[in-house]
């Protein structure tokens, strides 16, 4: 096949400047696997409708493989007139390839030389990565930095934050009433940090429902968040002194369709009549049917999702809604654990440093633009 | 009661009602609101008119039924101007009601243009795994879809004997009714580098403008309206096309129920101001 | 996994790809757990007679006649598409239409100008309520020589605060992902793993 085609390629000069110069060189912040074929564009008097580039391997460190017409070139691509590079993919790390343009116009085609073997060369580090190396590892240390803080007994604030403050009054109110608590950990699977924060919660809401001996409810929608529910909530209500009340078939799984889940949990609604309701976690659209059901029974409803799309659905029919990050801030904030409330800081601080960088930056583009150019072009 | 208060505690049952009756009857009797263009559609349509005959796209099946009615024309619109253009579309879903949408999508189209199965196009099937299909799919295509929807191994199949990462791809096309687009963006564009524009449900639009503007998305569909625009450019008014009658009327409707509620909201106001007035100095 | 991101090393990419591949078994045997899950709960509830046990048979049911009939006939032919195109999308259809009469409902009862805030939320939202749709196109004027219109004022809306507040809350939640990332990897977190202290 390679030999047919190489045949029928005869080069002929269509003019002096057709034959493309092509130059190879290394892909940067790729996988060791690509190289870049570069090339100048033919003059526009030579009515190039095209290019075709053709590689072939080079044996060992030897010497550059033969110049086509011969044996072992293989078409890869066939670009554009317009076209004057190419990233090749796919090649074998400490393989070296040469490669070879060839013009296509009306009065025929023109080949260049090959270029040198090349093999692809594998970088350290990805260059384009470094500015978010540089930002995980400044959080990281903060982190760190404001747990070991914590660890040591250093007093952190923390803003009130209605919504939390409120958990009490609702599982309260759910007792005095004699009507269950409907708990929903949200829609994601568990590897979501909204589900881990969500559950979190759950964890201190089950041992106030615990301690006040009230029912809980929670319906999921994945068999793992079910079972990483159960655990937590068998384990709060141990923490309380009422392991006898756990019942597993309170936290149960309905269904994995988004909508069937909703129905599901609006049927409860209706028939079980809880007195409070918690949606925490990652919502979708379902979000407001859940909401508004739930407000139409009358109970109290508290939210917290980082799922901006729904926040303003759960803000105009819940009384409390947790926004964005207050999710994650829950469970530290109604356990007060020191650790917890160590990484929780942190984040306040990283703020602090990010409007400080954004503000920055806007001085300074007004006050030295060039720099704050370069700045920019590091960081992107 | 006042009118006042019975302007602030309409029936939600009325409410239901009237909804229903804007939303069906521009169906039955369209009003013919023309559609004007956005630039975030145009920018869409434009991506995929830029490609040359034989460039592979990547169309994504991110939906099920529930959100069928709001994106579904966008994936069929997609199809048309794909095949017109004698485009090569991979497609696959990362929902598993998807499945029988992208068939019946993908068929149609194929019969409407004459394309054929395995040579202008291939339909992967669907991956419960997501996360881990968007970012595996940068590595290899067959690792993460060994055979495709019928069984058939997938290096077989002659048009993905030329796709086998992401560097084989123009551009990917996530029709979506969750955030899925924005991973897409994220992962196989960020960190693989290739060109991404989605469809979303109109709610999900409004969380795409920081990446249309970052330039990580380079054009999106939003909702309905969004699907009926990208008809308009196409030159082929379909269902969404239709759809926007209805959509107009329902949306209109609502406002006006603020506005009422609104307008009993505040002569309840100046009543219950009245009556203290007269109450304290009496 | 993390350092994969950095470094194109390909002991890491290996490593990166074996978790991929183990991920999507795990998920697999999730639905099995899930779908044995389902049966229990189910069974057990008409086991013990409970409050409205008779909807478990249709639950049942259903599940027996959708794997059923995805075994027997396939996918592709028989009465699984037929299940999928004329139950399962219409219901699934029929739900998220729901939305449409509760966000009527919603947007009537909870936008009221009780505060300037309320306010703000209350123009801004019927701005863009009708930019959005093909009538807002329509709804323009010039007010003092300056041509404005509804369309217009929706897109600054939408490209403009609502832009600032979504990119406060992404940054927001980016950390508090980060953060809570990082305890599960350093072990001060795990709930995950069933344990709440």
């Amino acid at each position: 096949m390679v030999a047919g085609a190489v045949a029928a390629l005869t080069p002929r000069s269509v003019g002096a400047s057709t034959a493309p110069q092509p130059k190879v060189s290394d892909t940067p912040n790729d996988w060791g696997t690509c190289l870049t074929i570069t090339w100048t564009p033919a003059p526009a008097a030579d009515s190039v409708s095209g290019y075709e580039i053709w590689r072939a391997t080079a044996e060992g460190s030897g010497a550059a493989p033969e110049p086509m017409p011969s044996q072992g070139w293989e078409k890869i691509k066939q670009v554009a007139a317009t076209d004057t590079s190419l990233v090749d993919s796919g090649l074998r790390h400490g393989q070296r390839y040469a490669y070879t343009v060839v013009a296509i116009a009306p009065g025929g085609r023109a080949a260049s030389s090959p270029t040198q073997p090349l093999a692809p060369k594998r970088q350290w580090i990805i260059r384009d990565r470094v500015n978010i190396l540089i930002s995980v590892l400044a959080f990281v240390l903060t982190v760190l930095a404001l747990v070991e803080w914590a660890r040591r007994g250093a007093k952190l604030f923390i803003r009130r934050i209605a919504g939390l403050e409120a958990v009490e009054e609702a599982v309260g109110r759910a007792t005095e009433m004699g009507r269950p608590i409907l708990y929903v950990p949200g829609l994601d699977p568990m590897d979501e940090v909204a589900t881990v924060a969500a559950v979190d919660i759950l964890g201190q809401v089950a041992k106030k429902a615990g301690e006040y001996e009230t029912k809980l409810v929670v319906p999921n929608r994945d068999p793992i968040v079910m079972a990483v529910a159960q655990q937590v909530v068998r384990e709060s209500y141990s923490a309380v002194g009422k392991p006898h009340l756990y019942r597993e078939e309170n936290i149960f799984y309905v269904t994995y369709s988004q909508f069937g889940f909703a129905a599901a949990v609006a049927g409860i609604m209706l028939r079980e009549r809880p007195a409070a309701n918690f949606f925490i976690g990652h919502f979708y659209a379902e979000a407001l049917v859940l909401a508004e059901t739930g407000n139409t029974t009358g109970a109290i409803q508290i939210a917290g999702t980082d799922s901006d799309a729904q926040l303003p659905f759960f803000i105009t029919s819940c009384d409390y809604t947790l926004i964005g990050e207050e999710l994650y801030a829950g469970a530290v904030y109604l356990s007060r654990q020191p650790l917890m409330l160590g990484a929780l800081k942190s984040q306040d601080y990283a703020k602090v440093l990010l409007i400080a960088a954004m503000i920055g930056g806007v001085v300074l583009s007004a006050v030295n633009p060039e720099l704050a150019l370069k700045i920019r072009a590091f960081f992107r | 009661m006042a009118f006042y208060d019975r302007m602030m505690s309409i029936d939600r049952r009325i409410i239901f009602l009237s909804i229903g009756l804007a939303v069906a009857l521009p169906v039955i009797w369209p009003l013919g609101i023309p559609v004007q263009v956005s630039e975030e559609s145009r920018s869409f349509y434009r991506e995929i008119e830029k490609l040359k005959e034989g460039d592979v796209i990547l169309l994504s099946i991110d939906y099920e039924g529930d959100v069928m009615a709001e994106v579904d024309p966008m994936s069929v619109a997609v199809m048309k101007h794909a095949f017109s253009k004698n485009l090569k579309v991979v497609a696959l879903t990362t929902y598993a009601g998807g499945t029988g949408i992208a068939e019946r999508i993908l068929n149609e189209a194929a019969r409407n243009y004459g394309k054929t199965y395995g040579e202008d196009y291939a339909f992967l099937g669907y991956n419960p795994d997501w996360s881990g299909t968007i970012l595996r799919l940068g590595e290899s295509f067959r690792a993460t879809y060994p055979t495709d929807q019928h069984g058939r191994v997938t290096g077989e199949i002659p048009l993905m004997k030329r796709v086998e990462t992401y560097r084989d791809i123009s551009l990917i096309v996530s029709i979506s009714g969750s955030g899925l687009s924005e991973y897409w963006a994220i992962w196989a564009g960020g960190r693989y580098g290739v060109k991404v524009i989605s469809g979303n449900t109109a709610i999900q639009a409004i969380l795409i403008y920081p990446y249309y503007q970052a330039h990580q998305i380079l054009g999106f569909l939003g909702g309905l309206k969004g699907a009926a625009e990208y008809e308009v450019l196409i030159k082929q008014p379909a269902l969404a096309t239709k759809g926007m009658d209805a959509q107009s009327a329902a949306h209109g409707l609502m406002v006006v129920f603020i506005i009422v509620g609104n307008v009993g909201f505040f002569l309840a106001r100046r009543a219950h101001r009245r009556a203290r007035a007269q109450g304290e100095n009496a | 996994m993390l350092i994969q991101f950095f470094t194109p090393n390909p002991l890491f990419l290996n490593i990166y790809n074996v978790f991929l591949d183990w991920k999507q078994v795990v998920l697999g045997f999730t639905y099995i757990l899930g779908t044995w899950s389902l049966i229990r709960y189910h069974t057990r509830k008409i086991q013990r007679k409970q409050e409205n046990w008779q909807y478990s048979y249709v639950a049942l049911t259903g599940l027996v006649m959708t794997v059923g009939a995805a075994a027997i006939w396939k996918t592709a032919t028989g009465p699984y598409p037929w299940l999928f195109d004329y139950v399962q999308v219409p219901m699934q259809s029929t739900m998220f239409s729901l939305l449409a009469f509760f966000v009527a409902s919603a947007s009537y009862r909870a936008f009221r100008a009780r505060t300037l805030h309320a306010t703000l939320l209350l123009v801004a939202g019927c701005i863009v309520m009708l930019g959005r749709v093909p009538i807002g196109s329509y709804i323009a004027g010039d007010i003092f020589g300056v041509h404005i219109s509804l369309v217009e004022i929706s897109d600054w809306i939408l490209n403009v605060p609502n832009l600032a507040a979504k990119r406060g809350i992404m940054i927001g939640v980016g950390l508090g992902m980060t953060a809570t990332a990082i305890k599960i990897v350093l072990g001060i977190e795990q709930t995950y793993l069933g344990k709440t202290d």
